[in-house]
């Protein structure tokens, strides 16, 4: 029974004069107080958009963000002052028609062209930053677009300023031809000799980034951020599919499956940018070394002596700590970047950036997992090629901005498999050896676990090595000794005896310098009581080196190595 | 004069707002969710559209599909009732941005209200009295103790960020305060990080009591008398009555007119209600504004005769209030007890599901306001009110024996209601004798 049929409902006349009065008495949506989510249909309101960066509330769709609005979220208030929004247009092909759309577009837009470059704060660090437009003709670069780029990368490299581009194109500006190509060689050039004097690039790829300009200036940061979502490629998806004839996967070209491949260092939500980006700054800024000056209390009292195979064993515990451990207690700020570069990242390896007693240190890890799910989506620590080439990448990194580099090894050896070997476990390693030993910057390599081979010594070729008391390190696993050997890999106890993997054999061989010592029962909880020691060790190995002229200490790592 | 209304709201309140309309001649639109389909306000409305699934967010409380709605059907209006989007300032600023009429304050007032530091110090200069505290905050117990002096004892102490009890300690002198002020600072800095402290005077076995303002455009401001509302379980009111016999004249007096003086320190218009809380000693405090028509508006209704819907809406089209303040003659007493799906003996939790029988009271002196029938499906998602029985009579007495006898008389089946429950309080010894407080449900519970 529905009683909607039932009711009397008083027929209400209705009145003429509802339909006479002004159109404007009645109500409407002012334009632009509504905007429709591409993402999820939902009709939302300006001002709620505007306060969520413009992200959809509902759906978290990313709208593309006007140049203005998008410096008002990164810029410190009132702090950004424009550069060059009076270079006048070109049209280098004579295009007919050009100047007009271009001219039109100011008018619509209110924007000068499809980037806006100037000085600013971020953080309270001085900057230069730019911001592409989309709306001016899909953001693509011409001559001005070029230019504005050049000269804002140049004027921060005579300023020494770090450089921050938010970049969204189209690609190429087609009415401009083959000046258009050109600007990307000159913004790749001008970024080139902001590099070469050390100074820190930043590029901030946002829906859509695409073309030449990811062919140029938006690949080459130093870091490189993406927004969730954006789409990152060279060719477009739709020219790829037409060229290949098949349907591209999901996700394809999207700034999560570039993160996966290594070109990105981190997705960033909009709403944490401004925050990610004062970090990054703050991490290239010099610090003062302030050392904490830890003491390590000596603990009294006899503990138990293992032998080689029980330290196999326990340095293999279920309930070890693993580097994430090490990196929350000793580097809390610790901010990672992900990628090669190349094909992938690998999660065997994690490389970042921290703050260590005032100043900022580049910390590479071979990252075993919690759980079994993460030892898997870990490869249980067993690094590829793209971890050594990323490891590889943060040491270079390092190198150019003066920051020592702590490596905590951790891996029975590198990764076995089909894919290691084509893409070039031995290559890569072997590239990593020889690249450490001229790194122009200290190394400091500590063993927390077990340090397997070839694997291990790829991020190991460091101006000191430590071993926590109860590690191993050893040209390969003792079962694996014992059936070369021996054929029989139940002898592993015997073989570990005989391979002098422990600390305290490895420092009488003088493959390491020193032992960092473990409490009795070190596990994930008790890890606390081993930091200090490590602390100290970081600190002491910071405070030897800081004053070493490069030359001599790569002189010095040389003779280290040499005399085996 | 506004010729099309939209609901934005459901239940009781809806069918009551959609009664007024049709008795001034203005047609109807009522929203609902998909689980409203066939609640009685989507029935008895001249239109109805449903603008989305069940969860609030995804319909009563959606800004852009409500705005849609209003626009879709040509209403010139929008009603929020009470709850949901009614005291939403966005909402009404997004309704006068759009040239829709929102029936109730500014959203500029409803955002001064909102604002609550703001509104206290609005209302200290206008000479309303507040609940006497520190403006600042203190960190060390000489500085809390300063502010506790200036206060008067006892005093509450609470954490500057606080929230959920936690950082708060009551001191009832002077010598206890110190330990008082540590104690809580402690838990403050353990739960929020922070260890500033506010110190406010606390107002111990208070009455709820507030008053009902009507505000027209033209700074016509009148009051319509006072409510008890001191009969509450966790903040819920349960039971409301008109006038307040139990204190004296010239205190209610004063109470209302200080509501007035309220209302006009923020130029407030259309209906709205003073919240104060009045100690045993007679002493009173402004505690907040609400700017939106209240549930228990119907005992006001009873005593005056003023229909308090009419009046929203008729201030709302740009009228001068028709009543002047010595218009209003409050006659009688009436009481008001809330009807609710919920399960008393199981810590009153919400019992949704579908209504079997319904037998509601009637005869003279007696009011309902409900939207439920026989075969409707309470759904689990909106509030449990069901229905609020009113009744008037001329004294409290007759009025509280016609409540007791209306109230025996309700049956709702199939589903658990706090009928018996309300049946217990309006007998309870102290009820009849008017000695309630916020503190009523809490001691009888305890036994």
């Amino acid at each position: 029974m529905e009683l909607r049929y039932l009711f009397k409902k008083t027929q209400t006349v209705r009145d003429d004069s509802l339909d006479r009065e002004k159109k404007a008495n009645r109500p409407s949506a002012p334009n632009g107080l509504f905007h429709k989510c591409p993402g999820c249909n939902e009709t939302l309101f300006s001002d709620e958009l505007k306060r969520n960066l413009f992200v959809c509330p509902n759906c978290g769709y990313y709208f593309r963000m006007y140049a203005s609005t998008r410096i008002e979220s990164i810029a410190d208030k009132d702090t950004f002052t424009e550069w060059d929004d009076d270079i006048g247009e070109t049209n280098p092909l004579s295009t007919p028609g050009y100047e007009k759309k271009i001219e039109a577009l100011r008018q619509a837009t209110e924007l000068h062209e499809a980037v806006v470059t100037g000085r600013c704060k971020i953080g309270g660090i001085d900057s230069v930053l730019c911001v592409m437009d989309t709306r001016f003709m899909m953001a693509s670069m011409g001559q001005v677009v070029g230019e504005k780029i050049t000269r804002a990368v140049e004027r921060a490299t005579e300023e020494r300023l770090p450089v921050i581009i938010f970049c969204a194109s189209g690609g190429a500006r087609m009415q401009e031809g083959i000046i258009s190509l050109m600007q990307m060689a000159k913004t790749s050039a001008a970024l080139e000799r902001h590099s070469k004097e050390g100074l820190l690039y930043v590029s901030v790829l946002t829906d859509p980034t695409t073309g030449g300009v990811t062919a140029s200036f938006a690949m080459l940061g130093d870091i490189i951020l993406a927004e969730p979502g954006a789409l990152i490629g060279f060719a477009g998806p739709r020219v790829i599919e037409q060229t290949i004839g098949q349907k591209l996967p999901e996700g394809f070209q999207r700034a999560e499956f570039l993160e996966e491949h290594g070109f990105v260092d981190a997705v960033v939500r909009r709403g944490d940018m401004k925050d990610t980006l004062s970090k990054i700054l703050k991490l290239h800024s010099k610090g003062e070394f302030t050392p904490s000056g830890i003491k390590v209390p000596k603990k009294k009292g006899k503990k138990a002596k293992h032998t080689p195979w029980e330290k196999v064993m326990i340095s293999r515990g279920k309930d070890r700590p693993i580097a994430d451990d090490y990196i929350e207690k000793i580097f809390p700020d610790f901010t990672e970047f992900k990628g090669d570069r190349y094909y992938r990242d690998n999660k065997a390896v994690r490389c970042g950036i921290a703050t260590f007693a005032g100043i900022p240190v580049t910390v590479i890890a071979q990252a075993k997992g919690s759980n079994t799910k993460k030892n898997i989506e870990r490869d249980f620590g067993m690094p590829s090629p793209d971890g050594y080439r990323k490891a590889l990448r943060a040491m270079k990194q390092a190198e150019k901005f003066s920051r020592p580099v702590i490596c905590l090894v951790d891996t029975p050896g590198a990764f076995c498999g089909i894919e290691a070997e084509e893409r070039g476990e031995g290559e890569a390693i072997a590239r990593n050896l020889a690249a450490m030993s001229s790194l122009k910057t200290p190394i400091l390599s500590i063993v927390i676990s077990e340090a397997g081979s070839g694997g291990a010594l790829a991020i190991a070729v460091a101006d000191k090595v430590f071993m926590l008391e109860n590690s191993i390190y050893a040209i390969l696993s003792p079962e694996g000794y014992a059936s070369i050997l021996w054929k029989d890999s139940k002898r592993a106890d015997e073989a570990a005896s005989e391979m002098k993997l422990t600390a305290d054999d490895l420092l009488d061989l003088k493959v390491i310098d020193g032992i960092i010592a473990e409490p009795e029962d070190l596990s994930r909880k008790t890890v606390g009581e081993v930091v200090p020691g490590m602390i100290s060790c970081i600190e002491s190995f910071i405070k030897e080196t800081k004053d070493i002229p490069a030359e001599d200490l790569i002189s010095s790592r040389y003779g280290r190595f040499r005399k085996f | 004069m506004i010729k099309k209304v939209l609901i934005a709201n459901r239940g009781e309140i809806a069918v009551r707002i959609i009664r007024a309309c049709r008795e001034m001649g203005i047609m109807t639109v009522a929203v609902c969710s998909e689980a409203d389909r066939n609640a009685l306000h989507s029935q008895l409305a001249d239109e109805t559209i449903c603008i989305g699934p069940a969860p609030s967010s995804e319909s009563y409380l959606n800004v852009g599909r409500i705005i849609s709605a209003t626009m879709t059907s040509g209403a010139d209006a929008i009603h929020p009732g009470f709850g949901f989007l009614s005291e939403d300032a966005e909402f009404a600023k997004i309704c006068e941005k759009c040239n829709i009429t929102f029936i109730g304050p500014t959203s500029e007032m409803i955002a001064a209200s909102g604002n609550k530091a703001n509104a206290k110090k609005t209302m200290i200069e206008a000479g309303v009295p507040v609940i006497p505290g520190s403006a600042e905050a203190a960190n060390t117990p000489a500085d809390g103790l300063k502010l506790a002096k200036i206060a008067g004892f006892p005093v509450m102490i609470k954490a500057a960020l606080g929230g959920g009890g936690k950082g708060m300690r009551v001191a009832r002198s002077e010598d206890v305060f110190e330990k008082a002020f540590l104690t809580a600072q402690a838990e403050a800095k353990a739960s929020f990080g922070d260890d500033s402290m506010y110190v406010e005077h606390y107002v111990e076995h208070p009455k709820h009591i507030e008053v009902q303002i009507l505000a027209d455009k033209f700074g016509n401001v009148i009051h319509l008398g006072e409510r008890d509302c001191s009969v509450q379980r966790n903040h819920q009111k349960l039971i409301e009555e008109t006038p307040c016999d139990s204190l004296p004249e010239d205190l209610r007096e004063k109470i209302r007119e200080a509501a007035v003086k309220a209302a006009k320190a923020v130029s407030y218009e259309n209906a709205g209600t003073c919240e104060f809380l009045v100690e045993p000693d007679g002493k009173f405090y402004f505690m907040e504004m609400n700017t939106r028509i209240q549930v228990e508006h119907p005992i006001t209704e009873w005593v005056t005769g003023v229909d308090l819907i009419r009046e929203q809406i008729k201030i709302a089209s740009g009228l001068p209030l028709e009543y002047k303040q010595e218009d209003i003659r409050i006659s009688g007493h009436s009481i008001e007890v809330r009807i609710n799906a919920e399960d008393p003996e199981h810590k009153f939790r919400p019992c949704p599901g579908k209504i079997e029988t319904v037998y509601l009271p009637g005869g003279k002196g007696v009011r309902v306001d409900s939207a439920v029938y026989a075969g409707l499906e309470i759904p689990p998602y909106y509030d449990s009110m069901l229905a609020k029985l009113s009744v008037w009579a001329p004294t409290r007495e007759e009025a509280r024996r016609k409540m007791q006898t209306a109230l025996g008389e309700v049956i709702i089946t199939g589903i658990k209601t706090n009928i018996d429950y309300q049946y217990s309080l309006i007998t309870h010894k102290d009820f009849i004798e008017g000695r309630t407080d916020i503190d009523f449900i809490d001691r009888i519970s305890r036994g």
